[in-house]
């Protein structure tokens, strides 16, 4: 398909762009084991003050934290670059380029950066994911329950997605509107520890108004073999929702941006 | 002199007004990791009483006294210094008779910090009103403070400042900042109360100057200090100021000196 | 059989609304309770055709409506009214067939990306175009020879000087061999060794394959080498649609008479035409009327010492500045 040969032109020239700047894939692969360093230290803080929070032993938050790292790397790889583009691309008016392209402009703005260095993030994730699930005593997961793992994981990065799709498309309303997506972040931030720690406003907002925990509780209890199929196919359902609904807002964006009348 | 200020103060106040909405974000993200903390700590001392002698609400108090004297402490300018610094836009503020960092950067900082102030007051009322901590602010506490927090921003200021300057000589100032800002929210009291830090970690904490912008100004306004201990932190806090400014004009004069032999 | 006119506009108008902004701290307060818009007539009922092949130029002065025009044309904007058919498409409509045929390069703005080298640019634009490889490799040898790329297309574009970006820029817009050009300021900032580059490799390429270009620029150079048809847009309206050499006839009906006199030091022309000032040492400068060019000129050769004398057209940027300031010259005609 001709789209998939564009990501694949696309992610070319993002490896390229990184090999060709070895030092700074090196300090970036530094700095995240750093504060891969700091958040296991702050947890050994925690738990030589205690054995479990909120019934979460440190081999489940371990395993959190790991599908944390792994959909915190969508954000760190695709979409906090492609922010800046964007937001340079409307200052500087050459977001015009973007759309005289016989290509979809929403994947054009979602995928034209890649940060590739940031697949070492998921290696991380997928480790602290094995230490964590071993250290709780958890059995080695089904195939069933890997391969459902993983489409959550899809999903729930579908989802995040389609919320930055709706943050990046209110520019087209809100011009000076640079840090739209320091939100979603914050929102995200919070998937670093079980929701149920979190007074109940907070847990609503991350998981009906905004769901975040989509995104990372879920994936990590399909892992475990405690969600039903129902709650499985609610939440593959959410993530078609959401991307099918952030579409249409984008085109609504552009209709904006380019003067069309409603 | 001090026209020199008000007019830098001019600008930088419209400036940050027209970016209030990025402000607004800033600022909920600023709430995530204290709220955050708050809400892990406070499920761990539910669930055994107390941790360490401190109660749930202890930690409420704590973080959500945290919150003001971080906004008021804290420092944006290498978000604001390094880019200049590397595309060169630098060049016409050298060019003025004036410090550009110690005029310009610095009100910056004020003219932001005052608008996120104003901003987040109604936002922390709420936030009181949700966790309902117990707070233990006398108007003795309130008032030592108020020179703390001062002196407190100075110290980050002057510190940040100088580690905005390695800009100058090099593209990782980024990887460098985080490094710094890690060690900072370890041993400054932003990620948990030092008391609870291992006997290590709390020396360090003590040697180093982040406690002074945070857990110290926190812990005076919740009158948990003893007198000889504000008396000792606040000559730790003067101490620091003068060591920072003069790291700072040294390692100014060198950046000068870099600039003007490798130009913009 | 294909449509002889790729490009027809008729009565294109695009209105913007614009807060009416006053500074001062009241105002601003006011402004957030209240907002006062006001129209900006960016383009009214433009018409045009344009055949297959042509070069032609648009002219006006800064905020005219030219930008705003091409944007229409290439689909990045929806009209306020008004219709437009190229190559048989709206161009609003956006569909990625037209988007294939056309391209727009604005010469203010990069298309290329900063960090990595152009030929990396080029690839990802063969994809996103579907340029077969075939097709790819002889239409950038093409382009390779004629803009005389060479190694540049190695090197980060951010390390390349203006005109090697501006060459880049082109490279990468006719990659895929659009049939309808629209170029806005493409030469704009290029020393003149890169606009003499840039205009022949454009006068060439046109030649050869045919293409419809539209172009907009504020150096009189392109206009007289490439186009030979310009549209005057002033204010949003279209003033002047015609070959160059009509419209100096038309509004700057005069000519330039150079005489350098064998002797006399002193000697006052003021008799024969206006007296111009002349930048050549020892050459006078008369202005005369047109029509009346050949009899003032015999008189000249008869009655003075004339050691050499030439007959000059106005000068371009005269006659363009002229129309732009001047609305009421066009209604004259």
């Amino acid at each position: 398909m001709h789209i998939i040969r564009v990501l694949v032109a696309l992610f070319k020239i993002n490896i390229q762009q990184e090999l060709a700047y070895r030092v700074d894939t090196v300090v970036n692969i530094l700095t995240s084991i750093m504060w891969l360093a700091w958040e296991l230290l702050g947890l050994g803080i925690i738990f030589s003050n205690t054995n479990n929070i909120a019934g979460w032993r440190l081999g489940d938050v371990l395993a959190l934290l790991g599908v944390f790292k792994i959909v915190n790397a969508y954000m760190q790889a695709i979409a906090w670059p492609n922010t800046e583009t964007f937001n340079q691309g409307i200052h500087e008016g050459t977001l015009d380029y973007t759309f005289l392209l016989p290509v979809s402009s929403q994947f054009m703005v979602s995928f034209s950066r890649i940060v590739i260095w940031n697949v070492w993030n998921i290696l991380l994730g997928i480790v602290l994911i094995v230490i964590g699930l071993f250290s709780a005593g958890n059995a080695p997961p089904s195939w069933i329950n890997t391969f459902t793992f993983l489409v959550l994981i899809v999903s729930g990065a579908l989802v995040i997605y389609s919320l930055w799709i709706v943050l990046i498309t209110l520019t087209f309303w809100f011009t000076k509107f640079d840090n739209n997506v320091t939100l979603l972040q914050a929102l995200m931030d919070t998937g670093r520890y079980p929701s149920v720690v979190y007074p109940v406003w907070l847990r609503v907002i991350v998981t009906f108004v905004i769901p975040i925990a989509v995104a990372t509780t879920v994936p990590l209890q399909a892992l475990r073999g405690e969600l039903t199929w129902w709650q499985i196919a609610l939440a593959i359902l959410v993530s078609i929702v959401a991307v099918f609904l952030s579409a249409r807002f984008w085109k609504a964006g552009i209709k904006r941006y380019s003067g069309a009348s409603a | 002199m001090l026209n020199i200020y008000k007019r830098f103060w001019q600008v930088n106040w419209a400036e940050q007004w027209q970016y209030r909405a990025n402000l607004m974000m800033y600022l909920a993200y600023g709430l995530v990791s204290p709220i955050t903390y708050l809400a892990v700590w406070s499920a761990i001392a539910d669930a055994q009483g107390n941790v360490n002698g401190l109660t749930s609400a202890n930690f409420a108090a704590y973080y959500l006294t945290l919150l003001p004297v971080d906004i008021l402490t804290t420092c944006i300018t290498i978000y604001y210094l390094a880019y200049k610094i590397q595309d060169g836009t630098l060049s016409n503020e050298l060019l003025q008779p004036v410090h550009p960092i110690l005029t310009n950067t610095l009100v910056n900082n004020l003219a932001f910090k005052i608008l996120q102030t104003m901003i987040f007051v109604p936002i922390w009322i709420a936030l009181v009103l949700l966790f309902r901590p117990t707070f233990t602010y006398t108007w003795q506490s309130l008032l030592l403070s108020a020179p703390a927090i001062g002196m407190g921003f100075f110290i980050r200021f002057l510190l940040e400042s100088t580690l905005t300057l390695i800009a100058f000589w090099t593209t990782r100032v980024w990887a460098i900042y985080h490094f710094d800002t890690a060690v900072s929210m370890l041993l400054n009291g932003a990620f948990v109360p030092l008391v609870l830090l291992p006997a290590w970690a709390q020396t360090m904490a003590h040697l180093l100057p982040y406690q002074l912008t945070l857990s110290f100004p926190i812990l005076l306004l919740l009158n948990q200090l003893p007198l000889e201990q504000i008396l000792l932190n606040y000559g730790l806090q003067v101490f620091w100021l003068i060591v920072l400014y003069g790291l700072f004009n040294f390692v100014w004069r060198q950046a000068i000196k870099q600039f003007s032999a490798v130009g913009a | 059989m294909s449509n002889p006119f790729p490009i027809i506009v008729e009565n294109l108008s695009k209105t913007y609304q614009v807060t009416d902004r006053e500074g001062g701290f009241a105002a601003s307060v006011r402004g957030f309770f209240k907002r006062k818009y006001q129209d900006v007539k960016a383009v009214q009922n433009v018409s045009f055709r344009i055949g297959a092949g042509e070069i032609v130029g648009f002219l006006g002065p800064n905020g005219a409506g030219k930008t705003t025009t091409l944007k229409m044309l290439s689909g990045l904007l929806h009209p306020t009214s008004g219709t437009a058919n190229v190559l048989g498409y709206t161009p609003w409509h956006r569909s990625n067939d037209y988007l294939r045929s056309i391209t727009l390069v604005m010469g203010q703005r990069n298309r290329l990306s900063w960090d990595i080298p152009a030929a990396d640019s080029f690839l990802l634009n063969q994809a996103i175009y579907r340029v077969s490889d075939a097709d790819y490799r002889k239409t950038f040898e093409e382009l390779d020879q004629l803009l005389e790329l060479g190694p540049i297309i190695r090197k980060p574009v951010r390390n390349l000087s203006l005109g090697e970006r501006m060459k880049c820029e082109l490279a990468a817009s006719l990659l895929h061999r659009p049939s309808v050009l629209f170029l806005d300021e493409p030469t704009i900032g290029l020393d003149i060794g890169a606009q003499a580059r840039i205009r022949s490799f454009l006068k060439e390429y046109n030649q050869r394959r045919g293409a419809t270009i539209i172009l907009t620029s504020h150096y009189m150079a392109d206009v007289t080498a490439l186009c030979e048809r310009i549209i005057i847009i002033h204010e949003g309206q279209l003033k002047y649609d015609g070959r160059l050499t009509d419209l100096s006839r038309r509004i700057a009906p005069y000519k330039l008479i150079g005489v350098v006199l064998k002797e006399c030091e002193a000697c006052d022309l003021s008799q024969y035409g206006t007296l111009m000032p002349s930048e050549v040492e020892g050459k006078i400068l008369l202005k005369v009327k047109a029509e009346e060019t050949p009899s003032i000129a015999a008189r000249l050769l008869a009655e003075q010492a004339v050691q050499d004398l030439t007959i000059e057209d106005p000068p371009i940027e005269d006659v363009i500045g002229r129309a732009f300031s001047d609305a009421r010259t066009f209604a004259q005609s």
